[in-house]
């Protein structure tokens, strides 16, 4: 890259030639023998990964995502007749229909624009619940964002490859495909577990995938590139899980953050300031804490980091607190609590000890990061236990905080047995920990021999929607 | 023979050979007329005048057009021969799709057969003006605004937002408040534009504005048909529109919050030299008192780091910020062509007009 940004082709070292690639691919059993490379140029593929906390979307060969936009949405309900869903959809859609029968209807506001600007009233709303889609439409929204505002193309045009989680269930990707064939008239698709997709991204075909997300953390091993159902486990605790910890951690020792609406600047004497609170009445509380997470997960990557042993509270009383200044002008400092809300994912019943956290209900049956590995692991066939001991993997934009890989290692040595080598991987460049489930589909959409892989809209119409369950394992 | 620099922008295309301290050669309007004669040759009547805009809100989507455009521009006005097409290189907007940067390379390669070409996005070109290669650029065009931090001369597309307003709203804005105030007058949309470039000025602050709101300042002009028309606080209202979007009925915030907030998706230890080092480029951006009421603001953002405006190089011309692209990307062509980083013949032949991805970012 000219003037520098080594970062932006850390991935594509040089520009790829078809000689470069092998290092790179995985040989899955399917794609196995056909090492040929060049980088398809008549159409450019899309990768589409829905997550739970944002959606990444961007064009197959490149090294990082175009579009990457929070996937909640903010709806407003308004009483009335006409179904006022904000996008454009050619008018024989299945889904008006389903809408119109609806009394109260709403509109939506998709993407980091239409989110940040504080309307009266306006509800802040997730489509994913543990994992899972439960709401098609704000789905169907999300994409069209992505597709007709951010990345500016249109679908017709495109094949997509979708990411979905690790524990997809038929119906879940029956859903998808219907709705990107019925509804986007794309020319072919493409579903691939995140976990696959992450273990292309770092040139492995057998791998245990650690991926700390946004809303949820999993673990997945891949075999060959097939995920082996049996060794997946999930918890709930995820980045936004510790953001609300620092939330409540603060709150609790008196610190009040302001969201970026609620204040306003005013100089009273030339190179005087004074922040004045706005009252506004007709914001959610949804909105609220949303704009509040927004800061507050803002501390937390900037001052956490994972400790190198289990924390307690007597070790750190005197640790020296770290100042961070807030959007309003107050300085917090903060102490313990950089050490502590990482450690939740080692030692989840440490939420306990967080005032205003102790009714999380599931600390009781979450266990820690290196006892879900152990255990996923023993789940596999003893064969290739040791090769996924030695090929542990590190994704997510939680798996990005400090010291996470080494504690990971140190703890995972302790535990594991004997024989076995732990290694734990991640890149060394944040944006690729937060997108390699990203940069993996870019990879796996961009390779010759996968051209022959794509469920094409042909075979959709002949065969019907249940095939996809065959052509995409 | 150097290399030729084209920023074709929605309302005036900016093109010349590669000079990095001077104006570019030719700044023309991208406004053209299509002269449609009847087939038979009939009466004068017959001939119709359609205006075309070949390039629409940053993007180029009338290919003809643009097409007639640079041949003019490439044969006619700067002297190029068929047979011994130099160099080229283009300045884009930020999100171009693919779609469209493989057109250009193709018309360029097949139709005008240029010997080498080159691309490179806007943000990046106006910082490479002012001499660095990081910073934010806030681009306010005719047609779209863009915000864009740069690191070491690579865009950061996750925290970049373009916006489809730009001064072409702002003159129909104008349009608007004029026919309030003035209702039995007759005025075309390129006098408007006109008035807007001579009466269109920032208010120091949003209370200086709402003085103005109230007290009604009034100046007269003389349109060159005859007509007189008072403007004055319509004036105000254009260059408070960036401000406060919602006088032009855009549920946004203001400009500087915007780069604020958009900026903070990057990475901390970034932050700071990013928005210290904001640019503002673009010709709306050169409305009197714009920059002063962009650093006011600034100081009042709801953000711990506030961004602070560069000042610009002594040794470059004044209008610096109109046309920072091209001076840019004549700085760019000057590295880019002599180091063979461009996209030659040979390459377009092998590989197609999708090498444009991987040569030029």
């Amino acid at each position: 890259m000219y003037g520098g940004g080594e970062s932006v082709h850390s991935f594509f070292s040089q520009n790829p030639s078809p000689i470069d690639l092998p290092r790179r691919s995985a040989p899955c059993e399917l794609i196995g023998s056909l090492f040929v490379f060049s980088l398809v140029d008549e159409v450019s593929a899309i990768v589409l990964d829905l997550g739970s906390y944002t959606c990444k979307a961007g064009y197959a060969g490149e090294d990082a995502p175009k579009a990457v936009f929070p996937s909640v949405v903010g709806s407003i309900y308004q009483a009335g007749a006409t179904d006022e869903v904000k996008h454009e959809k050619d008018s024989d859609s299945m889904y008006d229909s389903e809408n119109a029968d609806k009394i109260k209807t709403r509109k939506l506001y998709v993407g980091t624009q239409a989110l940040g600007y504080r309307r009266d009233h306006m509800e802040v709303i997730s489509p994913i619940k543990d994992g899972v889609v439960v709401d098609w439409d704000i789905v169907d929204n999300i994409w069209n964002h992505a597709f007709r505002e951010r990345l500016l193309i249109d679908p017709k045009e495109h094949p997509m490859l979708l990411a979905e989680p690790s524990f997809n269930t038929p119906q879940q990707r029956e859903k998808a495909a219907e709705l990107m064939f019925e509804s986007y008239k794309v020319p072919a698709l493409f579903l691939a577990k995140n976990a696959v997709l992450t273990s292309f991204a770092s040139g492995r075909a057998t791998s245990l995938v650690v991926d700390s997300g946004g809303g949820s953390t999993t673990i997945a091993a891949v075999h060959d590139g097939y995920v082996l159902q049996k060794a997946v486990s999930t918890s709930p605790i995820g980045g936004e899980f510790l953001t609300d910890c620092m939330m409540k951690s603060l709150e609790s020792k008196g610190v009040m953050i302001k969201p970026r609406y609620s204040f306003k600047r005013k100089e009273i004497r030339p190179g005087e300031f004074q922040t004045v609170d706005l009252d506004i009445p007709n914001t959610t509380e949804s909105y609220k804490l949303y704009s509040q997470r927004a800061i507050a997960s803002d501390i937390k990557e900037s001052v956490c980091r994972v400790p190198d042993t289990a924390f307690e509270e007597s070790g750190y009383a005197n640790v020296p607190m770290t100042p961070y200044e807030l959007p309003d002008g107050q300085t917090i400092e903060i102490g313990a609590d950089r050490f502590k809300i990482p450690d939740v994912l080692f030692n989840p019943s440490l939420v306990q000890t967080i005032p205003g956290m102790e009714s999380f209900a599931g600390s009781a049956s979450v266990s820690g990061l290196p006892q879900m590995v152990i255990e996923s692991i023993n789940r596999c066939d003893a064969d290739i236990k040791r090769e996924l001991f030695s090929s542990i993997l590190l994704a997510g934009g939680t798996a990005s905080m400090l010291q996470l890989k080494e504690r990971l290692e140190k703890e995972l040595m302790e535990e594991a047995p004997q024989a076995a080598r732990v290694k734990v991987l991640a890149s060394g460049n944040s944006i690729e920990r937060r997108f390699s489930v990203w940069i993996g589909g870019s990879i796996l959409a961009s390779l010759g021999s996968f051209q022959q892989l794509w469920f094409s809209k042909a075979e959709y119409e002949e065969h019907g929607v249940s095939n996809i369950q065959r052509k995409c394992p | 023979m150097e290399a030729v620099v084209v920023d074709a922008g929605s309302k005036l295309l900016k093109a010349g050979f590669a000079s990095p301290d001077q104006d570019p050669a030719l700044i023309m309007p991208t406004k053209m007329k299509r002269v449609v004669e009847d087939g038979d040759g009939g009466d004068a009547s017959m001939i119709e005048e359609v205006t075309v805009d070949p390039v629409v809100r940053g993007f180029i989507r009338d290919w003809d057009a643009m097409e007639d455009l640079l041949r003019h521009v490439l044969y006619t006005d700067l002297g190029w021969e068929v047979g011994d097409e130099g160099q080229i290189l283009f300045a884009e907007p930020l999100f171009t799709p693919k779609a469209i940067r493989e057109q250009l390379v193709q018309l360029m390669f097949e139709t005008f057969n240029v010997s080498g070409f080159y691309a490179s996005e806007q943000a990046v070109l106006s910082l490479y003006a002012v001499g660095r290669i990081s910073g934010c650029t806030v681009d306010i065009g005719h047609g779209k605004i863009d915000i864009a931090p740069v690191c070491e001369g690579a865009v950061q597309h996750i925290a970049s937002k373009r916006f489809q307003i730009g001064g072409i709203d702002l003159t129909n804005l104008l349009t608007q408040e004029l026919r309030k105030s003035n209702p039995l007058m007759n005025i075309d949309i390129s006098e408007v534009e006109k008035l807007k470039e001579q009466y269109a000025r920032c208010a120091e602050d949003q209370v200086a504005f709402e003085e103005t709101q109230r007290t009604w300042p009034k100046e007269t002009h003389t349109l060159p048909d005859g007509q007189t028309i008072t403007i004055g606080r319509e004036g105000y209202i254009v260059g408070e529109a960036l401000f406060q979007p919602s006088i032009l009925g855009l549920e946004e915030y203001g400009i500087v919050e915007q780069l604020v907030r958009s900026i903070s998706s990057v990475s901390s230890e970034n932050l700071r030299q990013l928005l210290e080092n904001t640019m503002l480029c673009g010709g709306t951006a050169s409305m009197s008192g714009f920059e002063e009421r962009f650093q006011k603001e600034a100081n009042l953002c709801s953000s711990s780091i506030r961004p602070s405006l560069i000042k610009q190089p002594e040794y470059m011309p004044e209008n610096l910020s109109k046309n920072s692209a091209w001076m840019g990307g004549a700085i760019l062509a000057k590295v880019v062509f002599p180091q063979n980083q461009h996209v030659t013949k040979g390459d377009y032949d092998e590989t197609g007009p999708a090498i444009v991805h991987k040569k030029c970012f």
